[in-house]
Formats: structure tokens, C-alpha cells, sequence
């Protein structure tokens, strides 16, 4: 390879290191979490195999043996040779001998039993963590203990005399095991849910109106300002690009300023009678109006950049030709000005497109999503499944194939409009170098 | 002159010996150590979650000097999660990424999929659940903080969520002293019902005593409260025989009906999910609401931040009425616990759980209680001064507690409850009707739980 070669893909490492660190890395690890059905209660990192009342529940659900459930299920305390032996070895000769003489032979149904069987011992040991340890030597079941690996869960079941036959093996370890598996059941279980295929309503609602309303207001904005004297249109487009520029936070809380059934147009509506209501909240359609109003503000103002520098680069004579012949206003706009702002307008509704399957900031900082699931969007519902629940569990394997989808669509639309684009068109070398 | 060098030498020599037989010495001994405890879920008001862990940190020290081990433990708190959500996300992911704090005050719901992720171990393998003060703790509460037949965590709190009743608005509907004061009675005894509350609070808004929207004013998020109004009309979360959440369609049909019907009359906004708190909080607190359904530490806020004097004298509160023949009066109790985290250094996690054992000590539990409003843990509380004397803890305990149930310790609860909860939003906002919105609860539980949930 050349030197320059080297020189120009050192220039570009910053960018494909971005690329992959925040693009190529979390889309593998989306379509990874995908085929998973990871939530909290698996953990991300891994799982252990341990038998427990909840596990043993699965375990008959997926068809073993109740004889075989119920001796798995069996907490057994046993004071036997081995456990005094183990003890003398942990805790001395003295205790163990106390525990010999005294206890040889005895069953407890819990450690607690146990332990407390072993607090009336002189010899003891004197830390309750002790006690508890030294109970463990004597445990004779495998319930609730946390196991580490497969086999040390069979090899202790086992070693605690209950048979298996390598079906139940097998069966056993499928079921109680607690770390995530493999599964492509997200995908099906997507299509199940009703609130999904809503959801998936309210994003193509969202996507359009909040397009048509940033590319319209964007148009309006660049047109109307360019046809200003340039020191108004400056001060024009500076105050539509402040939501922009706002955090969003800040913005949307003025949206609610504006929208609480004790703000700005409720205490003004009081004064003709009007009772006063969450304005946002109120209806459905109230928080859509919201919605597409707040997204389609803040857009209008990329559109309104773009279609202006893209207005200032029409020849002026083509204007000035116009008039001479007599053009009004409307017809400049309709004949000169729209055709040639074919390319921007629809580079806008591609770029927004993407940017408002993937975006819900505003949508999460202002209803969240209500009233009812009303203007719940998908990647909303992504992270309130991946990220948000009250009582605890996250579904991190759901959540992810809910976003994959939006990557998949995303990849899907960028696909079609670089077809209606003509992509190849726009980036062909001008004719008149050729 | 050797000599002179030669005895320096050696003094120096004793001086270095000496010196680091010192060090090492101090080493063996003492012990810093640095235990972080974070609270999901807390205000103000409740910063003895985290104190109670700095005051037991002082005495395990001095415990500790008195065996002759210097133990120096520097207590880290934080509470200042945005929201539950917040904080449980914060907590799931540092733990994934082997950085949780040792000890975690959350609900006890966290706990069948946190031990289940083995985020958590057990409490009761550290500490003695035979000794002070541990056996004193209510045994119902430590069965709600057990889980697969294990101890899990120390019950933190206690609390119930009552449904309250502005005084001054029910005695203009006609309500008389003696008859406000039978409520809780009645109640109780299922004489007075939802339907009565429907029935009241209609008349409270045509009577022009409260505003449209104000006769019942429901929480404004989702949380336990919601699944009361569900045990109301008979629900069930889960089946006690096999141990599987359980979807009673008449039960919540009838408990979306309830909403839907106290929408049409008008007592109880549409748009009622999603009002802020602060304003929620101000308006109950001034008698704007005549009827609406809290939780026993509102009771901390009503008369400290809102400023409201004579709670006795202005608000009266009850068990959740019974909505049908079907279901009872009941109480939710959601009590927070003090889990311990899993540590690559179990010595940690020993002396976090003697920390969480110390902090549970009745008279330092009466702090929390008393200070923030929720209702002790440990019978020995009503013998000390500070909690007897109370009468808001005195009465919400003996009114509310002994009829509180609690949302069940499951893994997939978190799922039947956010589905549950959007089904009444659906309802309620009269997206879908109510048999429509339970048909889709039924379907997306049935998806999302499986085997793990009975649908009756």
C-alpha cells in the first residue's frame, strides 16, 4: 500500500472508529440481545443453575416426573459421618465430638433448625457465620443452592443419592437454569401482543405528520424569509432556530407550561369560561396536535436552514428574468423556486424520516406516551421494555428485537430513498468535466 | 567514634524494626472499609434509610474496638434517583457491570428477579434470624421480604394505602360527625362501597362543592395502588396453590368499569395519569378533591410541605372500599427492604448485612417511621415513646395493617403489573372499552407470561 494510502486511512480512523463504536457495535449487540430472551432476572452476564420452589415449578411444567420434582425439592439437614468429619476438620475436634455425641443420626427440615440446634453446643463456634457454614457441611439437598456450572449441579444431585436418567439430565438443567438462552420467540411474541401492531400505527402517524409538519413549516420559513430584507429574515430565522438549539428538557417543559390545566392557555381560556384541562393530555387527539407540534418545530428549523442556502443558490437572474415578464410572488414560488428545491426537500424527508423512527425524547419528556398509549411510538416502547418498568424486571431480550425492527426499517426506507433519489445521478461527475 | 557509629546503627536498625513491626501490626487489625448504600424511592423525608445505615456503622465499630479489631467503615448514600425506574436501571446495570453498592433499599419486588440474576444473596446467610433484633420483626413482613422459602432482605419500612376522605366536603353532602367517623367501620365490613364512592362523589360535583373532575382523585401513576381497586372487585394476583400469577377477567373488567363509569360522571378526569404530583399533592392536601386514595406517608407530606394543620380534624381515612360482592376492603402493603448486594469480597457483604441487622434495631427504625410516616417493622416499636405517642402511626397501624396484603414475589410480576396498568389507561382515557382492553391484557399476558400465568 502507498504511503498516502496509510496518510488518508489514518485521516479517516477517527470516524471509522466512531462508526464502530457507536453504530456497527451497538447494532451487533442489538440483533445479539434479539435473539435472547435476556431481562433482568436472567442477567446480562451469565446464569447459574439452582433449585428453588419457582424453578421446580418450571420444571413440572415442562413435564418431569412429580415423584422426581418432590425429591428434588426435599431440604435435608442430616448429622452424619461425613458432615462431623467435615466439621472436625473446620471447627476442631471439640465440636465435632459434642456434635457426634449429642446430635448423630438427627434430620432438620431447615438450617435454621440446625442452627439453632448447634447454639446450645459449648463448643461452638462463636460467629453466627460460622454457624451457618458449619451447618452447610451437613446439608443433604440441593435446594437453593446456587450452582455454578451444570455439572457441579448434577454431580451434587447425584451425590445426594437421587438417580437420573440423562433425560432428566437434560431436562433438568434446561429448565432451572437462570442465565438467558437463545431464542427467536421476541419476534413472534411481538406479532402476538394487540398494544404492538397499535404502536406500530402510531409510528407511521408520528413519522408522517410530524414530516409533513417540519418540511411544510421549514418551506414556509426558508420562503418566507428569503423574500424579507436580510436583516429581518437574520433575526427571523435566529428566533426559529432557538427550540434547536434549547435543551430539550427546558423546551418541552414550556410546551407543558403552556398546556397544564394550570397554565398559560387554560388560565387563558378561564377568562371565556372555558373549565380549565390538561390541554395535552386531554384526548388523544389533543396529545398528537402536541406532539407533531413540539418534533415538527424543532425540524422545521434544519429544513428552514437547509431550504434557505438552498433558495440563495438559485441564480437571482432567473428571479429578476420573471418579474420582467410579469411573474407574481406565487408564481416564482410555484415555478422556479419548488422545482429546484426538489433535492433538498427530499433529502429532508429522508434524513427525518430515520431520525423520527429512532427519536422519542420529546415524545417521552412530554406524554410519555399517553393519555392510554395513545402516542406511544416504537422506539418508546422499545425503551420503556428494554428500560423502564415500576415493579423491576427489564425485558432486555424484547426490548432490543423492538429496536432491531427499527433497524431493519430504517435500513429498509434509507434503501428505497436512495433508489428514489437516484443516488448515483447525484453523485455523477458534472458533464462538463467529462 | 565506632562505637558511637556502631550504636547508632543499631538504634536505627531497632527504630526501622520497630516502625514496621507497627505498621504491619496496624495492618492486621485495621480494617477501612467503604459500603455504599444506595435508596430508590426517597425524599426528604426519608433520609433514615441511609442514616440508619451511618448510625449502625458506628456501632458495629465500636462492637468491633471492643474485640480489638479496628473496623473503619465510611458509609456512602445516595437517593437522588429521577424515579423508581431510574434507580432500578441504575442499580441493574452497575451490578452487570460488577460495581453495585453493597446495600440496596428497594421494594421488596426486586427481589425474585434480582436473586434470580444472583444480583442479590441472601440475608439470612449472614446474619442470625434467631437474635435481636431481627425476632422481633413482624413475621408477615419478612415473609414478604423471603422469596423460594429464603430470607432475601430485612424488611425496611412498613406502610398501607388508604383511601381518604375530606371531612369538611362529605358533612356538606349530608354526612354527620358520628357517620364520618363509622366510615372506616363501614368500610371494612363492605357496607360502604366504590359504588357509594361513585354515588358521593357525583353528588359532591353537582353540589358545586368540588370542580368537575375532583369528586375522585385517583393517583396519578402507575404503583400498587392500582392493583387494590383489582382485589377490590375480587382479583387475585396469585394463585397461592401453584404458586402463578393469576388474570381474573370478570375481576378486572369490573375494576376498568369502575374507572370508565367514575370518567362518565364526571368525577375523576380523563386525563387524570399524568397530572404532576407536586400539583396532585397541593390540591389534596387543600380539600380541592373530596374523595381520592394515598398511601400512609402521604400523610408526612399533607401536613409538612402542604402545610396542611389538623389532618385528624380535615381528612378521614379508610381501607380501598369493596367494589362488588365479589371482592373485600383491602390495603396494599408495598414495604421497602434492605437487600445485599453479591461481592467478589464476601467479608464486605458480612459486615453490610451486621450494618442492615444493626440499622433494623426498633429505636432506630422509629426514626424512619416516625420522620417519613410509614408504620414500623418491629413489635417492640409501640413501646417506644416515640412511635406510641404518634397518632398518625398508632392509628394507620391498627386501622389499615392488620388487613394489608402484598403484590406477590415473582419474576414475572413486573410484566402482569405494567400490562395490567395499561389496560386501565386504554380504558380510561376511552381508547378501548373495557371488556376490549382486558381482552388485550389477556392477550399480551398471555404472550409475555406463558405457563407462568392463570387466566380465570
Amino acid at each position: 500500500m502507498r504511503r498516502a494510502h496509510l496518510l488518508g486511512l489514518g485521516f479517516l480512523s477517527p470516524a471509522l472508529a466512531i462508526i464502530l463504536m457507536l453504530f456497527l457495535i451497538p447494532v451487533l449487540l442489538t440483533v445479539m440481545f434479539s435473539f435472547t430472551n435476556m431481562s433482568t432476572a436472567t442477567g446480562i452476564s451469565g446464569g447459574a443453575y439452582e433449585i428453588n420452589a419457582a424453578s421446580l415449578r418450571k420444571l413440572s411444567d415442562a413435564g418431569a416426573q412429580e415423584s422426581f420434582v418432590e425429591t428434588l425439592g426435599k431440604e435435608a439437614f442430616v448429622v452424619d459421618d461425613a458432615g462431623i468429619t467435615a466439621a472436625a476438620a473446620a471447627y476442631g475436634e471439640q465440636f465435632a465430638n459434642e456434635v457426634g455425641s449429642q446430635m448423630l443420626g438427627e434430620r432438620f427440615d431447615s438450617r435454621r433448625d440446625l442452627e439453632r440446634a448447634f447454639r446450645k453446643l459449648k463448643s461452638r463456634p462463636r460467629s453466627t457465620r460460622d454457624i451457618k457454614k458449619a451447618a452447610d457441611l451437613f446439608k443433604r439437598s440441593v435446594l437453593n443452592v446456587r450452582f455454578e456450572t451444570a455439572g457441579g449441579l448434577l454431580d451434587a444431585v447425584t451425590g445426594n443419592g437421587i438417580e437420573m436418567t440423562p433425560d432428566q439430565q437434560e431436562l433438568l438443567t434446561k429448565t432451572i437454569y437462570t442465565g438467558w438462552t437463545w431464542t427467536s420467540d421476541n419476534f413472534a411474541l411481538m406479532a402476538q401482543i394487540p398494544y404492538v401492531w397499535r404502536v406500530a400505527g402510531n409510528t407511521l402517524m408520528y413519522v408522517v405528520l410530524t414530516l409533513a409538519a417540519s418540511v411544510g413549516l421549514g418551506l414556509f420559513l426558508a420562503i418566507t424569509t428569503f423574500y424579507l430584507p436580510s436583516g429581518t429574515a437574520t433575526t427571523f430565522r435566529a428566533i426559529w432556530f432557538f427550540p434547536r438549539i434549547l435543551p430539550n428538557v427546558i423546551f418541552v417543559l414550556m410546551w407543558k407550561w403552556l398546556a397544564w390545566d394550570t397554565g398559560f392557555l387554560s388560565s387563558l381560556l378561564g377568562n371565556f369560561g372555558v373549565p380549565p384541562r390538561n390541554w395535552m393530555l386531554d384526548t388523544g387527539a389533543n396529545a398528537w396536535v402536541f406532539i407533531v407540534l413540539i418534533n415538527g418545530i424543532v425540524g422545521a428549523s434544519l429544513g428552514m436552514i437547509l431550504f434557505g442556502s438552498a433558495i440563495k443558490s438559485i441564480p437571482q437572474s432567473m428571479l429578476h428574468a420573471s418579474e420582467v415578464d410579469g411573474a407574481s410572488r406565487w408564481q416564482q414560488i410555484r415555478y422556479i423556486i419548488l422545482p429546484q428545491l426538489r433535492w433538498p426537500i427530499m433529502f429532508i424527508c429522508a434524513y427525518s424520516t430515520l431520525s423520527l423512527l429512532t427519536s422519542f425524547e420529546y415524545i417521552l419528556l412530554s406524554t410519555d406516551g399517553g393519555p392510554g398509549g395513545a402516542t406511544e411510538v416504537w422506539s418508546l416502547m422499545a425503551f420503556h421494555t428494554a428500560l423502564d418498568n415500576y415493579a423491576g424486571n427489564l425485558q432486555y431480550g424484547l426490548g432490543a428485537a423492538m429496536a432491531l425492527m427499527l433497524v431493519i426499517v430504517g435500513i429498509l426506507a434509507s434503501l428505497v430513498y436512495l433508489r428514489i433519489f437516484n443516488f448515483n445521478d447525484l453523485v455523477a461527475k458534472p458533464r462538463i468535466e467529462q | 567514634m565506632t562505637t558511637l557509629v556502631s550504636k547508632l546503627r543499631q538504634s536505627t536498625a531497632a527504630a526501622v524494626l520497630a516502625v514496621t513491626a507497627a505498621s504491619f501490626a496496624g495492618d492486621a487489625f485495621a480494617k477501612d472499609l467503604t459500603i455504599t448504600v444506595w435508596a430508590g424511592g426517597s425524599n426528604d423525608s426519608d433520609v433514615y434509610r441511609l442514616d440508619a445505615i451511618e448510625m449502625a456503622a458506628d456501632m458495629l465499630t465500636r462492637e468491633y474496638a471492643i474485640n480489638g479489631e479496628e473496623l473503619n467503615i465510611t458509609v456512602e448514600k445516595k437517593r437522588d434517583f429521577a424515579d423508581w425506574a431510574a434507580f432500578k436501571q441504575a442499580v441493574t446495570l452497575a451490578a452487570e457491570a460488577g460495581d453495585a453498592p453493597n446495600i440496596v433499599v428497594t421494594s421488596h419486588l426486586d427481589i425474585a428477579p434480582w436473586s434470580q440474576a444472583g444480583l442479590i444473596v441472601p440475608v439470612e446467610d449472614y446474619v442470625d434470624m434467631d437474635a435481636w433484633p431481627l425476632n422481633n420483626i413482624y413475621e408477615n413482613l419478612i415473609e414478604i421480604t423471603s422469596y423460594n422459602g429464603v430470607v432475601y432482605g430485612l424488611p425496611q419500612d412498613a406502610e398501607s394505602r388508604p383511601f381518604f376522605f375530606w371531612k369538611d366536603t362529605m358533612k356538606k353532602l349530608g354526612y354527620s360527625d358520628a357517620e364520618i367517623d363509622a366510615l372506616p367501620a363501614k368500610v371494612e365490613s363492605g357496607e360502604y362501597t366504590l359504588a357509594n364512592v361513585l354515588e358521593d362523589a357525583k353528588k359532591a360535583v353537582d353540589m358545586e362543592l368540588v370542580e368537575e373532575g375532583y369528586g375522585f382523585y385517583p393517583r396519578v401513576s402507575n404503583g400498587p395502588d392500582y392493583a387494590q381497586f383489582y382485589q377490590s372487585f375480587g382479583g387475585e394476583m396469585l394463585d397461592k396453590e401453584t404458586g402463578k400469577l393469576l388474570l381474573d377477567k370478570q375481576a378486572m373488567t369490573d375494576f376498568y368499569q369502575f374507572f370508565v363509569d367514575a370518567v362518565e360522571a364526571k368525577v375523576t378526569r380523563k386525563n387524570h395519569i399524568g397530572t404532576e404530583w407536586d400539583q396532585w399533592y397541593a390540591e389534596v392536601a387543600s380539600g380541592k378533591a373530596a374523595m381520592w386514595h394515598g398511601g400512609t406517608w402521604h400523610y408526612a407530606r399533607y401536613t409538612g410541605k402542604e402545610g396542611l394543620d389538623d389532618f385528624f380534624g380535615n381528612i378521614q381515612f379508610t381501607l380501598i372500599p369493596a367494589g362488588n360482592e365479589n371482592g373485600r376492603a383491602n390495603t396494599i402493603t408495598h414495604p421497602l427492604a434492605y437487600l445485599l448486594t453479591a461481592q467478589d469480597n464476601e467479608d464486605d457483604v458480612e459486615i453490610a448485612a451486621q450494618l442492615i441487622k444493626i440499622a433494623s434495631e426498633p429505636r432506630i427504625n422509629t426514626l424512619h417511621a416516625i420522620k417519613s410516616a410509614h408504620l414500623g417493622i418491629a413489635k417492640e416499636q409501640s413501646n417506644i415513646e416515640l412511635y406510641a405517642n404518634d397518632r398518625w402511626a398508632a392509628e394507620a397501624t391498627e386501622r389499615l395493617l392488620g388487613q394489608a396484603n402484598a403484590q406477590p414475589n415473582h419474576t414475572g410480576y413486573g410484566q402482569f403489573s405494567q400490562i395490567m396498568f395499561k389496560g386501565l389507561e386504554t380504558a380510561w382515557t376511552g381508547t378501548r372499552t373495557p371488556a376490549e382492553a382486558v381482552a388485550e391484557v389477556e392477550a399480551e399476558m398471555k404472550a409475555t407470561l406463558g405457563d407462568e400465568v392463570i387466566v380465570r
